[in-house]
């Protein structure tokens, strides 16, 4: 099953397309006899400028996989690329480095710093590097998630759909190579939710940034350009221009799978750190 | 219930453990300074009570000095024939034991303790109750021989066959050491040398017929009361003498030691009360602490049918299993520090014996009763409020419970306690009376400090904004988020900075009074000391009238004034009876001192028959010039005195003394006539220079290690190096309280890092880098740490002005503030603080950063 994942990966763009870039990349929790795969010998191209979602049911490894691209974990075989930068082998001082200059994150919940107001967390990682941010792009940004009147408020003072709002202007503010969003709009109702995607959207159309998204929402997986379908630590799948109903579709056949499989799978979900 | 309680005991004991240490430590002083006391108790008693004799026959001692004047009051030695004739008296002995001597070896070096103690010349009389046995060499026979104790000898390398110098009050005498005597018991610390007894009487009180004492031993069967019944009715009939059983003296021997062991006891209480104090404050944090993090498990617990009372019940289980836990540790800790005192005071001579260890009852239930109280008391707030958890807590992502209750009671009851305390403070300044200007000082520092505790929090805000102030624009961002992370929890904050801030007040205010006690000193020695030089004691014993022989002989020197020290007794026209002890000096002492007379003058001060005192004492019990005052002296000797002058100096004369009385020396001569010069006031003769009499009289004074030579600075040094002992006290004080403050930051860091894992997980997400992770801590804990020196110092300031307004009645009129001292603690706090964020700093740094981000 592995070996076809070459062919299935999106990696027809040019070398210089590629914003990350990992090759039999391979992640198991525990060791000996009780290992269990979270990654399986995974190769996959991330396509610069362009919107992916990462699809798959509890424990495929979609979490998994972003934190390894992202240098949020270690990988246990495969190399893993954030452009031209192997970063797998990097030191954690490197490491951290990496992320606050070359990434922007945006997690489900608990995404700024309480004791800091919008306008500071949005500067945060260029703060923390002692780097001046770009005041025309950070305004734009600013300008672009409507932020503008909230600069002075603290996150308790903001709703959830602000609050992903500002992680989302703090992803984008130090113009970063690659943008991971984790479930950005499960903890959001509908509403603040599209808006969210929209804006991830327009970073991608408008801004020209890149954008990985990990989700289990079809709908929300709907607005990238491509979604990658992840199953038992492998890509299984995957859906260029994907509409809510064909991802709903693909997302079904997995319960399908899943049922006949239904021991080894529920071995996997147990242990990786897949939160939904 | 008790099953979750004990869960969670055992489950938090990593959290406990700062906690349970301040109660170790706390529990370790009050346990060590029982048992220490109990063990010197208990030793000396067996000693004076192996050593005393059935009865023993003493000068009568109604006027005590509070100022050492070398004088041995005696008896007749005839009395021991006399005794001897009693029905039931086995044997009697006229003893000879005097303490106002110093032995030098033949380099002039004083074979004495260092320590303070005493160095004792005894006949050598050989009883069973003697201390001591000879161990080598022979007993001393003629004017020349002696013994010396064996721990003196060895001490201070002292063989059979040296030469010594006596310097007793009648003279100096050589002999030659012919034995080594070992005690048998243990020894007190003291240096002892044994004579011959008819040489005992000759030399050391300059009279074969007296003795200082005469011990009684009762024949067989005779009871001691009954005998000293009897040899009462033999020779005391006018009650001249002191006459006591071997319990009485044993007694009397162990109050006159109780003093200096009531001086450690304090001393360790003291400890022990700091340790308390500042560990509450740790608890009352921890507890808290622990019981915002488990809100909704305690939530959990109420929405499934526990009632309040079981909640709190379950809370005060658990700090009740602190305190045992924390006490138990603590009692043998407290054996342990007991151990130690032990073989310190070995250290200092006196050779008590750790296997003689005496753990009494009340010491366990001292304890027990400190550490659980203390434990309870300080939990008992956190769990009142756990109780008040309800049970949505357990199903709302519940805000930390304490964060955003209103601070308005803490308001209110701090502002009014403040309020009062600074009213007390106002009013000790202006009162007039010492008595009550420090009830007031003592309730004002109470109270203000109990008001700084309660406000605290609400000092938080206003005072970490201005300390922290310059932190984002120094540390950026980093110094922005510990900044504010203090801003918090300003209830934690407070707590936190609190338990600093009580050590630092202490030592604030007591640098403030202590500095400005040295500057009054200072300013009185400025105004009073004339003379050149001044030639005295280190420890102001008296010394010897061969020291003042050799002064005046001594070229180069103008004129000397010796200062002597009596003992009286004075019966004041208001009827009142003082006892105090005055000065006499002699005549030219006008060429020495100023002193301020309101009436009268020196020479009238001074003259024959006649005494000065202070204006406002006279004033006080109606004392005019001209008033005839009955006098009573040591020994039965009474005179009148005619009142000659009126000092205004400004200030008593220290030293316990009142009524600043003196007199002409020839007073003192006539009536204390064993006394011996405690001062020396010397003036170079016309056309010697200083340095010059300094080198010749520091020659002549070789042959006598205790006396120096003084001039104003040197006399200043001597007076602020006894301050500064104080001082040292206080500073050790300090030491514990920071020890057990910088556990409570710990703690409060450490809590801090647990709650705040997310927010460290997503600031390591977006590259906050762990040298920067661990600045950000340490950041934060500085400037609490700063926070409670401020708080501490700034509190200290007032209690110390306040302090020196309460002295300035006694005459410590100067006011000094020792700034560098200030600076010098705000600067250590920031490095305490830096010490206390090590451990949480290093925690949070080696976080996994997904595992961080992940939870819950």
């Amino acid at each position: 099953m592995s070996t076809s994942t070459a062919e299935h990966s999106p990696g027809r763009a040019a070398a210089d397309r590629i914003a990350a870039r990992a090759r039999q990349l391979t992640k198991a929790y525990g060791s000996g006899e009780t290992a269990v795969l979270a990654l399986d010998s995974v190769d996959v191209d991330i396509a610069r400028g362009r919107f992916t979602a990462v699809m798959g049911p509890s424990g495929s490894g979609k979490s998994t996989l972003m934190h390894c691209l992202a240098g949020l974990d270690t990988v246990s075989a495969g190399q893993v690329w954030l452009g031209d930068t192997e970063i797998t082998g990097l030191k954690d001082r490197e490491l951290t480095r990496l992320r606050r200059d070359r990434i922007g994150f945006m997690f489900q919940s608990f995404n700024l710093i309480p004791t800091l107001n919008a306008a500071e967390n949005i500067t945060l990682p260029m703060d923390i590097a002692g780097q001046k941010p770009d005041q025309k792009w950070l305004d734009q940004v600013i300008d672009t998630l409507g932020l503008r009147d909230r600069l002075k408020h603290r996150p308790s003072q903001l709703s959830g759909g602000q609050q992903q709002r500002v992680a989302c202007a703090r992803a984008l503010a130090s113009r970063p190579e690659l943008i991971f969003a984790d479930e950005p709009t499960g903890n959001l109702d509908s509403r603040a939710g599209l808006e969210v995607l929209g804006f991830l959207r327009n970073a991608v159309d408008d801004l020209g940034q890149t954008v990985v998204m990990v989700t289990h929402d079809p709908g929300a997986a709907a607005h990238s350009d491509l979604v990658i379908f992840l199953g038992d630590g492998r890509i299984v799948d995957e859906m260029e221009r994907p509409t809510a109903e064909g991802v709903l579709e693909r997302m079904k056949r997995f319960d399908l799978t899943r049922s006949a499989f239904d021991g080894a799978a529920e071995n996997t979900s147990d242990v990786t750190l897949d939160k939904d | 219930m008790l099953k979750a309680t004990l869960r969670s005991f055992l489950a938090h004991k990593g959290r406990l453990l700062l906690s349970a240490l301040a109660v170790v430590l706390s529990v370790a002083f009050v346990a060590g300074s029982l048992i220490f006391s109990d063990t010197v108790t208990r030793t000396f008693d067996r000693l004076f009570a192996s050593t005393s004799a059935d009865v023993t026959v003493e000068p009568k001692q109604d006027l005590k000095s509070s100022v050492p004047t070398g004088a041995t009051e005696t008896v007749p030695a005839a009395l021991a024939g006399q005794v001897a004739k009693v029905a039931g008296v086995a044997s009697t002995h006229a003893d000879v034991s005097v303490e106002n001597i110093v032995v030098v070896d033949s380099r002039n070096k004083s074979v004495g303790p260092t320590t303070g103690a005493p160095t004792i010349a005894t006949d050598w009389y050989l009883t069973d109750r003697s201390p001591v046995k000879l161990t080598s060499g022979h007993a001393p026979q003629g004017a020349s021989e002696a013994l010396l104790d064996a721990d003196t000898a060895d001490n201070k390398h002292v063989k059979i066959g040296d030469t010594l110098t006596v310097q007793a009050q009648p003279g100096s005498f050589k002999v030659q050491i012919v034995g080594i005597a070992t005690f048998t018991t243990t020894n007190p610390g003291a240096a002892l040398v044994f004579l011959d007894p008819a040489t005992a009487k000759d030399q050391l009180l300059g009279a074969p017929d007296r003795a200082t004492s005469i011990s009684v031993d009762a024949a067989k069967g005779v009871d001691d009361a009954v005998l000293k019944q009897r040899v009462t009715a033999a020779i005391d009939s006018a009650g001249t003498y002191d006459i006591k059983t071997a319990d009485e003296q044993a007694k009397s021997a162990a109050a006159d030691l109780g003093g200096f062991l009531d001086v450690i006891k304090y001393v360790m209480l003291g400890f022990a009360g700091i340790a308390v104090l500042v560990g509450v404050f740790l608890i009352v944090n921890t507890f808290s602490m622990l019981i915002a993090q488990r809100t909704r498990e305690l939530g959990l617990l109420r929405a499934l049918g526990a009632d309040r009372k079981q909640v709190r019940r379950s809370v005060l289980t658990e700090a009740l299993l602190l305190g045992l836990v924390g006490s138990t540790l603590g009692l043998a800790a407290g054996i342990g520090l007991a151990a130690g005192l032990i073989k310190l005071m070995t250290a200092f001579g006196m050779n008590l014996k750790t296997t003689e260890m005496v753990v009494g009852w009340p010491t366990p239930v001292a304890a027990y009763v400190v550490g659980v109280g203390v434990t309870f008391v300080a939990a008992y707030l956190p769990a009142r409020r756990a109780a008040t958890v309800s049970p949505m807590a357990a199903l709302a992502d519940a805000e930390v419970a304490g964060v955003g209750r209103p601070l308005k009671v803490r308001a209110v009851v701090g502002s009014i306690v403040g309020a009062i305390g600074v009213a007390a403070l106002a009013g000790c300044a202006a009162a007039t009376s010492t008595a009550s200007s420090s009830s007031l000082l003592g309730l004002g520092i109470v109270l203000t400090l109990i008001a700084t505790v309660i406000a605290g929090p609400l000092l938080v805000r206003p005072m970490i904004r201005v300390l922290g102030g310059a932190f984002p624009a120094l540390f950026g961002s980093v110094g922005r988020m510990s900044q504010r992370n203090a801003l918090r929890n300003p209830r934690r904050t407070g707590a936190t900075a609190a338990a600093l801030m009580v050590g630092l007040a202490l030592v604030g205010g007591m640098s403030v009074a202590s500095a400005s006690m040295s500057k009054s000193f200072d300013q009185q020695i400025d105004k009073t000391l004339g003379a050149d030089f001044v030639i005295q004691n280190g420890n102001f014993l008296p010394f010897s009238k061969e020291v003042t022989d050799h002064v005046r002989a001594t070229q180069g020197v103008g004129l000397v004034v010796r200062a002597r020290f009596a003992p009286l007794a004075v019966r004041l026209p208001d009827g009142r009876r003082v006892e105090t002890t005055a000065a006499g000096y002699d005549t030219p002492l006008d060429d020495v001192a100023h002193i301020k007379y309101a009436q009268g003058s020196t020479s009238s001060a001074l003259a024959a028959g006649h005494l000065a005192m202070d204006v406002d004492f006279a004033k006080k019990h109606g004392v005019r010039i001209g008033s005839v005052l009955p006098v009573e002296f040591p020994g039965g000797r009474t005179t009148r005195l005619t009142v000659g002058a009126l000092s205004d100096q400004g200030a008593s004369g220290g030293f316990g003394t009142q009524g600043g009385l003196f007199f002409g020396i020839a007073t003192v001569e006539k009536y204390v006539p064993t006394g011996q010069d405690s001062s020396l006031y010397v003036n170079a003769a016309s056309g010697t220079g200083a340095d010059q009499l300094r080198t010749a009289l520091e020659t002549t004074l070789k042959p006598y290690p205790q006396v120096q030579v003084r001039d104003q600075a040197d006399y200043k040094k001597l007076v602020h190096d006894q301050i500064a002992v104080l001082l040292y006290l206080v500073y050790a004080l300090l030491g514990l309280a920071i020890v057990i403050a910088v556990l409570g930051v710990v703690n409060t860091l450490a809590l801090s890092v647990v709650e705040r894992t997310r927010e460290i997980g997503l600031l390591r997400a977006i590259g906050l880098g762990r040298r920067q992770l661990r600045r950000m801590i340490r950041l934060e804990s500085v400037v609490i740490a700063v926070f409670g020196a401020v708080l501490g110092l700034g509190l200290g300031l007032v209690w110390g002005v306040c302090a020196q307004q309460v002295l300035a009645l006694q005459g410590m009129t100067a006011l000094a503030i020792p700034w560098t001292t200030i600076v010098a603690v705000v600067i250590g706090s920031a490095v305490v603080g830096i010490v206390a964020a090590l451990l949480p700093a290093l925690r949070a740094s080696r976080m996994n950063v997904l595992a961080a981000i992940a939870h819950e």
